[in-house]
């Protein structure tokens, strides 16, 4: 594979080009060129593909993508270029296990294929909410933390500094990012599992300056850790994630190539997002050398990912590199529902149906339209961990049908979705005990109709 | 061929994002007499409005959106120098300025709302992303903006649409601008707080909520 030197004097010699040219001149026709050549077609009636041959050229047009059409660098204006055996190269050089943690926390999350029934995925719970107080994060990591189906977790996303949120790139976003690992780390210990990693301990968006800051050891974090770096859609590198790159690969820390496509965007519906996500995957190995990859696709006006077409597309992502690669995957879900909400939980299931099945390891997403402070409950996140595992004992071909059920469950709210709960109305601010009826008996009654359907939940 | 029969042919290869047929019914209908200020009316802006349409039910994405658009604008380079000629340039929509507020290098939203605000028949100026507050005040002053339209994705930038209120404020001339704000982290209420004229949480509905505040 090439070696990090080399990628990034990519950025330094190919063809100089404007950011509208590389679109218009560029990704957009060749996108488009290379889903014709292919033959790829969502059949709009799937949630979750089964068909093998075109999962493989799902994976051959992200490749002839990143071939073609090349990846682009804002700071210098030029197209990163890479050759097609490059690419080759490094798909099958890339990791297929990535170990995290220390000690009896110390764990290894594999690239799992499609249809793999006999291996439990890796569990990771906690997409990012906006939390404003510190005791409620504290509590939020120590609880999420506690559950013992969990490998990994993932932070609330901002602190307030004295009442107040931190501006990008200020000074105040340096210290709140250094106090988030403090308090991260310090809420992992309360739960008794000190050695347990955090995934996101640290945001993508944060510039580099508060990412290394807050990466300095005596706050907390390890390289056993997981360390986002995120690439701008669509397929955008910039310098600050090539700092990034940089830093965290002379550490030798585990990290997280992350990468957003959007629907509705430039790379157009559910074949380009596909493709475009599986590209992603690739490039995540080859310019970030990533240990693993954060999938985290998105609708461009509904801000979330739980529609059929965005379902199918991320499932079809994790199949693609399942079958091809083998590279460590976790997909971020952006749910409509409020948390708390049968909504909530409906749309998380048929998500973790299709990308688990398909090759996906198991994360709870978050709320992303009816979102809120302090909204991250951590029970919610060990329920969808729950149905992650119980998930993982299926096929494509069994989880299909159940997906089927789902989507109409929740389909026409996504656009009105469900508002949720928070934290402080669950819990017992003292005792930390659930409180609230409606947050569980929705849980009971999802778990009941999931069973009626043919998919067992059992409680950790 | 008679001028209504051109008109459907350019509003269908509009539709089409065929940028040759745009240019030969374009040519075709001038070559007929018809007055380019017609030309835009019944067959550009019909294309246009059917592409909106597709866009917003997702029936089309970005990039049949942006192959339309440089459809349009490579007829309006035709037309555009006909009309000031003939001395009838009709006024536009209003004059936006539009950006992506400092510390954010998100695009796309940005990029989906300029080409909707151009084909809805705004002039447009867009700063780009990562701007600077005062190149929005300066540029508004410039061009004697009706709108500043400014869009944040992440939450920790959201506060960049907040500064450039304050220091139009600062400058006393906030009130010669309606000010809206959109994208990812934005809402209402944020809105209200800062002060903004409106918010709109897609592109389609800014250009609506813009079309409405400069009417």
């Amino acid at each position: 594979m090439i070696d990090l030197v080399e990628v990034f004097e990519r950025a330094e010699i190919g063809p100089l080009t404007s950011e509208t040219d590389y679109y218009m001149k560029r990704f957009v026709p060749k996108l488009s060129e290379i889903i014709a050549r292919h033959g790829i077609k969502w059949d709009k009636n799937t949630i979750i593909n089964t068909d093998d041959d075109l999962t493989d050229r799902v994976f051959q047009a992200a490749v002839d993508l990143l071939a073609e059409a090349g990846a682009y660098c804002p700071e210098t204006n030029r197209v990163m270029e890479f050759t097609r055996d490059e690419i080759l190269l490094a798909c099958g050089q890339c990791p297929t296990a990535t170990t995290f943690g220390e000690g009896r926390e110390r764990n290894v999350m594999r690239g799992r294929r499609p249809d793999t029934t006999d291996d439990r995925p890796w569990v990771h719970v906690g997409g990012g909410i906006y939390t404003t107080d510190e005791q409620v994060f504290m509590d939020t990591v120590e609880k999420m933390a506690s559950f013992n189906i969990v490998n990994s977790v993932s932070v609330p996303s901002i602190l307030h500094l004295r009442g107040k949120d931190s501006r990008v790139r200020s000074p105040q976003e340096v210290l709140a990012a250094c106090k988030t690992v403090r308090l991260a780390r310090e809420g992992i210990r309360r739960s008794g599992r000190a050695g347990l990693p955090i995934i996101n301990g640290i945001s993508a968006a944060s510039q580099p300056a508060s990412m290394f800051a807050a990466s300095y050891p005596d706050f907390g974090l390890r390289p056993s850790d997981g360390f986002l770096i995120d690439f701008l859609s669509e397929l955008v590198v910039g310098y600050e994630a090539l700092q990034k790159v940089a830093f965290y690969n002379s550490l030798s820390a585990n990290v997280g190539s992350t990468s957003t496509p959007l629907f509705g965007g430039y790379a157009g519906g559910a074949e380009g997002v596909a493709v475009t996500a599986t590209c992603y995957m690739i490039m995540g190995n080859l310019i970030f050398r990533g240990s693993y990859h954060y999938n985290a696709p998105l609708h461009s006006k509904l801000h979330l990912s739980s529609t059929r077409p965005l379902i199918w597309a991320i499932a079809m992502s994790n199949a693609a590199i399942g079958r091809n690669m083998g590279y460590p995957m976790v997909n971020l879900p952006y749910l409509g529902g409020g948390s708390g909400t049968k909504q909530y939980h409906y749309e998380m299931a048929c998500y973790l149906l299709a990308v688990v099945t398909s090759g996906g390891n198991v994360f709870s997403g978050h709320p992303a339209m009816a979102v809120q402070s302090d909204s991250l409950i951590p029970d919610d996140h060990k329920f969808h961990g729950e149905i992650g595992l119980a998930v993982s004992n299926l096929t494509r071909a069994e989880a299909e049908p159940l997906a089927q059920k789902l989507y109409p469950l929740f389909g026409d709210k996504l656009k009105d979705p469900d508002k949720g709960l928070t934290f402080q109305e669950v819990y017992d601010p003292a005792t930390k005990a659930i409180v609230n009826d409606d947050f569980r008996r929705a849980q009971d009654e999802v778990r009941s109709e999931l069973a009626a359907m043919g998919l067992e939940v059992p409680v950790s | 061929m008679g001028h209504e029969e051109l008109f459907e042919q350019l509003k269908q290869a509009i539709i089409d994002q065929d940028q040759d047929a745009v240019m030969s019914s374009v040519n075709a209908a001038l070559d007929a007499g018809v007055e380019p200020k017609t030309i835009i009316d019944q067959g550009l802006l019909p294309g246009l409005n059917v592409i909106g349409e597709q866009f917003e039910c997702e029936d089309i994405f970005l990039p049949e959106l942006m192959q339309s658009a440089l459809a349009f604008q490579a007829a309006m380079a035709v037309l555009e120098p006909k009309i000031k000629e003939s001395g009838n340039a009709g006024p536009k929509k209003g004059k936006i300025v539009l950006g992506t507020v400092k510390g954010d290098l998100h695009s796309i939203g940005k990029n989906i709302l300029k080409l909707l605000f151009e084909t809805s028949g705004f002039e447009v100026w867009d700063l780009g992303i990562d701007v600077d507050l005062f190149k929005f005040v300066d540029k508004a002053n410039e061009v004697d903006a009706d709108v500043i339209a400014m869009s944040a994705l992440l939450t920790t930038t959201l506060v960049g649409q907040r500064d450039v209120i304050e220091a139009l404020k600062g400058q006393g001339t906030r009130d010669k601008y309606k000010i809206i704000i959109g994208g990812g982290a934005t809402t209402q209420a944020w809105a209200d707080t800062i002060g903004a004229d409106g918010w709109a949480g897609t592109a389609y509905e800014a250009v609506n909520l813009a079309t409405k505040l400069v009417s």
